[in-house]
């Protein structure tokens, strides 16, 4: 190391560091020997899309560093709480039926208003297809789609043990090869750039702060959907009623740095992915359990006690996503699920007990709701379902309401058997869609209309490019793991 | 997390409450999670239930192999405020099981953890010791010059017979008794006359089917890294023990039926499969002891680990002590050998209603159970993403 760069760790250290004289008495600690090597690629982030860009960098010899901000215990980001992913497929063992790109690209099309860039969408259901085997090559399993899968059997692939299993196979993967690092809590606090290259990366590790020198940059760390402050400002207070369903570390502080160093944006502003889920969820981090199901099989009023969306729109997966952003726009971002006895077993159950009363107006009072108006919304629901129709769960039944606004389009049934249930919800983000522009080869788009020459991006971090306000069960995994691929070998291709 | 937040039923066992409570909280994340489904049986047969009793819970746990595969899948494992650890919480529900259904529930004060163990021996020892000086004069020690020694140089064949029978009868009552009130437990009203899921489990049982792991592999003892080793370690002791009953079965025939008396040949029936046996069960046990400490992670309960070890050791050593039997018969040792290893036997009799021993019995209910289930039963489809 040249002086010029040793005076400028001290700064850093110094600048960094809260306890400034323990940062320059000891330097850098002997175990950060990565942070002194020169990598091929280095990688920011730790779920799929960082450790798929990271393997297939190295499956070409590419010397790769994985900055993984979480601890040890919470590698893995969002992908700890994924279980499927939707791919183009002929059919095979683990699906029933074929999935064809016509298939998904008019699903993709379907959600909310349809891709942002079609060409980069398309892209990706393109090369979607590709993805399981090279998942399978880099050791993941999988299993036939048991119980409580109904309409995604054909649709989506299910990897064995869910997503920490996952994401678990490709750190073993990674701890096994040759010229590969995974360093954990190492937080990317800055770029250092000659022009549009960038030349290093700044990490925090252990209180202290590194250059680390590297030929290219994968940037695979996630939304900002963690950062509240940041989500309040499209969001005002109601941000406070949110509830962020996975890892607490996507703060965005790499897709800051990234903005401030010109990259241009891809997505909007309040483009996420977000569920109803249980109000009582712990505020990050919940994942799946706590996501309530029973939404198609019952009623959803506001806290006035009055509905506001058709329940019964469509069949769940092509639905369940919408329900966040239906609830974000209520009063006070809350909604109650409302259901009765007969539907009692044809969902999954959810993970905290639903308040249950023996009749409309006591469950409604339960529920700190106004039970006079639960009541007549409950009442005039009932008196407007079309009776004679056949309740069919699996399927579009067409049994329906007439006359009522919003209608219940599909599976409504008179509430009428006691004992009533009902949960109090939230919206539940998964993760935000707004981030950096990319380039059909993973590259960062920048504001001036060029790109950074060294600069990829993967995975939630790019997502804004494909998704636009809708989301489709399974597909943040098919981005992260196309686009993973794609700014791996860009990377390593560049680093050569 | 607080357990209140979930219904409590009323028909748990009392002294199971806590236990339950907290199996109850944690298994109904999993059913609302349900992304281990593919790994073991035991996922599958909690998406079947929606409401958990202590019976459905007492199935679970004891369907349980404790493989760990799902805690390295779960990413609700502590730290994580859900602090779901299935293996530990089921290992804990499993070996109150043990005791749950056994009467009488407990051995004596005496009889009980590693002093007892000790004293058991002295006793079972000194009754055999009494049995032989009443019958034989037992003198201690024989002159064999190179003859082979036999059991009756020490104790006759009826009080031989008689207190292998008295032992071992009491100890087959008590888990006969213990295998119906558990089965009651777990099944309520279904009947074990299923030729095809007594087959069924039959294999899974004879195959050690769900020690392969969950999918993966088994990450015992390792957390991290699936292998093979306690499949193999767990076969060659079942495998052993079951040469070591053809050793014992065969020596009878031999005698009873065919008039022929210990000593048997090197080459014979009774020699072979006992040798054989015994070493098998050697490894397996020493084995299995030695990754044991590398196991007592997070995953682990103290309290089975502590019944593992008791099982283990008392298998070690019946069975080193069975070898020292064959290795010796023809020396003075003999005599004293065989009194040990005869007393040890008796011991474990007594014991083995109220030791790990049990989990043989239970699991293999369950696994009957499981596949009543899973013949008759069409799953439910629930709507989920």
């Amino acid at each position: 190391m040249n002086h010029a760069r040793r005076g400028k760790m001290r700064q850093l250290d110094r600048a960094a560091s809260t306890h400034p004289e323990k940062a320059v008495a000891s330097g850098r600690s002997a175990s950060a020997a990565w942070a002194d090597a020169s990598w091929d690629v280095v990688v920011v982030g730790g779920g799929n899309a960082a450790l798929v860009a990271a393997l297939t960098a190295n499956d070409t010899g590419a010397k790769v560093l994985v900055l993984e901000r979480a601890p040890h215990h919470l590698r893995g980001g969002n992908t700890r709480h994924t279980r499927n992913i939707r791919v183009v497929h002929n059919g095979n063992r683990w699906n029933v039926g074929a999935y064809d790109f016509d298939e998904l690209w008019s699903d993709l099309c379907s959600v909310g208003d349809g891709p942002s860039d079609e060409d980069l969408a398309a892209l990706t259901v393109r090369e979607s297809e590709s993805v399981p085997d090279w998942m399978s090559a880099h050791g993941v399993l999988w299993q036939p789609s048991l119980a409580g899968t109904l309409h995604l059997t054909r649709t989506n692939r299910f990897f064995l043990g869910g997503g920490k299993t996952l994401i678990n196979t490709y750190y073993r993967a990674a701890a096994a090869r040759r010229g590969m690092e995974i360093v954990y809590d190492a937080l990317v606090d800055d770029f250092e750039f000659e022009d549009t290259t960038c030349r290093a990366v700044i990490v925090k590790w252990q209180g202290h702060t590194y250059r680390v020198a590297t030929r290219s940059v994968v940037c695979a760390s996630g939304g900002f959907e963690a950062n509240l402050d940041w989500l309040r400002r499209y969001w005002g207070d109601a941000v406070d009623n949110y509830i962020i369903r996975g890892t607490p570390c996507n703060d965005g502080l790499v897709l800051a740095r990234l903005y401030d160093a010109g990259a241009a944006r891809a997505g909007q502003e309040k483009g996420f992915h977000a569920i109803a889920v249980d109000a009582r969820s712990p505020r990050f981090d919940g994942g799946i359990a706590t996501r309530l199901d029973t939404i198609p099989f019952g009623l959803v009023v506001n806290n006035l006690g009055r509905r506001f969306y058709d329940e019964g729109e469509e069949i769940w997966p092509k639905r369940y996503a919408i329900w966040g952003r239906l609830i974000s726009e209520q009063p006070d971002q809350s909604a109650f699920s409302i259901w009765d006895s007969k539907v009692r077993g044809l969902f999954l159950p959810p993970m905290y007990t639903p308040t249950s009363a023996g009749s409309i107006p006591e469950l409604a009072s339960t529920l700190g709701l106004d039970p006079v108006s639960v009541t007549e919304t409950v009442e005039k629901y009932n008196a407007s379902v079309v009776p004679g129709d056949t309740f069919e769960p699996a399927r579009l039944d067409g049994c329906h309401t007439d006359g009522l606004s919003p209608a219940k389009s599909n599976w409504a049934q008179p509430i009428d058997t006691p004992p009533y249930y009902g949960v109090a919800m939230r919206p539940g983000i998964t993760f935000t869609y707004m981030g950096v522009a990319v380039k059909p080869d993973a590259r960062v788009r920048r504001t001036d209309g060029s790109s950074f020459t060294n600069i990829y991006a993967a995975g939630e971090i790019m997502s804004g490019n494909i998704l636009g306000t809708g989301y489709l069960a399974g597909f943040g995994l098919t981005i992260g793991s196309v686009w993973g691929r794609k700014a791996g070998k860009g990377a390593a291709t560049h680093a050569r | 997390m607080p357990d209140d937040v979930l219904p409590t039923e009323t028909m748990y066992a009392p002294s199971l409450d806590n236990l339950l409570l907290s199996a109850n909280r944690q298994l109904n994340i999993c059913n609302s999670c349900r992304y281990c489904e593919g790994l073991c049986a035991v996922f599958p047969a909690l998406e079947r239930r929606i409401e958990l009793g202590s019976g459905d819970i007492t199935q679970l746990a004891n369907l349980c192999h404790d493989c760990r595969a799902c805690l390295d899948a779960c990413m609700y494992a502590p730290p994580h405020e859900f602090e779901l650890n299935i293996p530990r919480i089921l290992s804990e529900v499993r070996v109150e099981s043990y005791a749950a259904y056994v009467w009488p529930r407990r051995l004596p004060e005496l009889l009980q953890g590693w002093r007892g163990a000790l004293t058991g021996m002295v006793i079972s020892s000194a009754v055999v010791f009494i049995t032989a000086f009443a019958s034989t004069g037992f003198s201690g020690l024989h002159e064999r010059q190179g003859r082979a020694g036999s059991p009756y140089d020490d104790v006759p064949y009826y009080p031989l017979l008689t207190l292998l029978l008295v032992t071992s009868l009491f100890s087959v009552a008590v888990i006969f008794v213990a295998a119906r009130r558990f089965w009651r437990e777990i099944n309520g009203r279904s009947t074990l006359a299923r030729p095809a899921a007594l087959w069924r489990a039959t294999i899974e049982s004879l195959t050690l089917r769900y020690l392969r792991g969950g999918g993966g592999g088994c990450f015992y003892p390792s957390a991290t890294v699936p292998s093979p080793t306690r499949r193999v370690l767990h076969t060659l002791v079942a495998y052993g023990f079951g040469l070591c009953l053809v050793s014992t079965t065969s020596a009878a025939v031999l005698q009873d039926f065919l008039g022929s008396m210990p000593p048997y040949d090197v080459v014979s029936a009774p020699v072979i499969s006992g040798l054989v046996g015994g070493i098998a069960m050697t490894i397996g046990c020493t084995g299995l002891l030695a990754v044991k400490a590398s196991a007592a992670g997070a995953a682990a309960s103290p309290e089975m680990t502590r019944k593992d070890y008791g099982l283990l050791v008392a298998l070690d050593f019946l069975a080193i002590s069975g070898l020292m039997t064959l290795f010796v018969r023809s020396s003075g040792a003999f005599d004293v050998v065989f009194i040990v290893h005869l007393a040890a036997i008796l011991f474990c009799f007594v014991a083995t209603p109220y030791s790990k021993f049990v989990h043989v019995i239970y699991r293999y209910l369950s696994l009957v159970k499981n596949q009543i289930e899973q013949t008759s039963s069409a799953e439910p489809e629930l709507a989920q993403v």
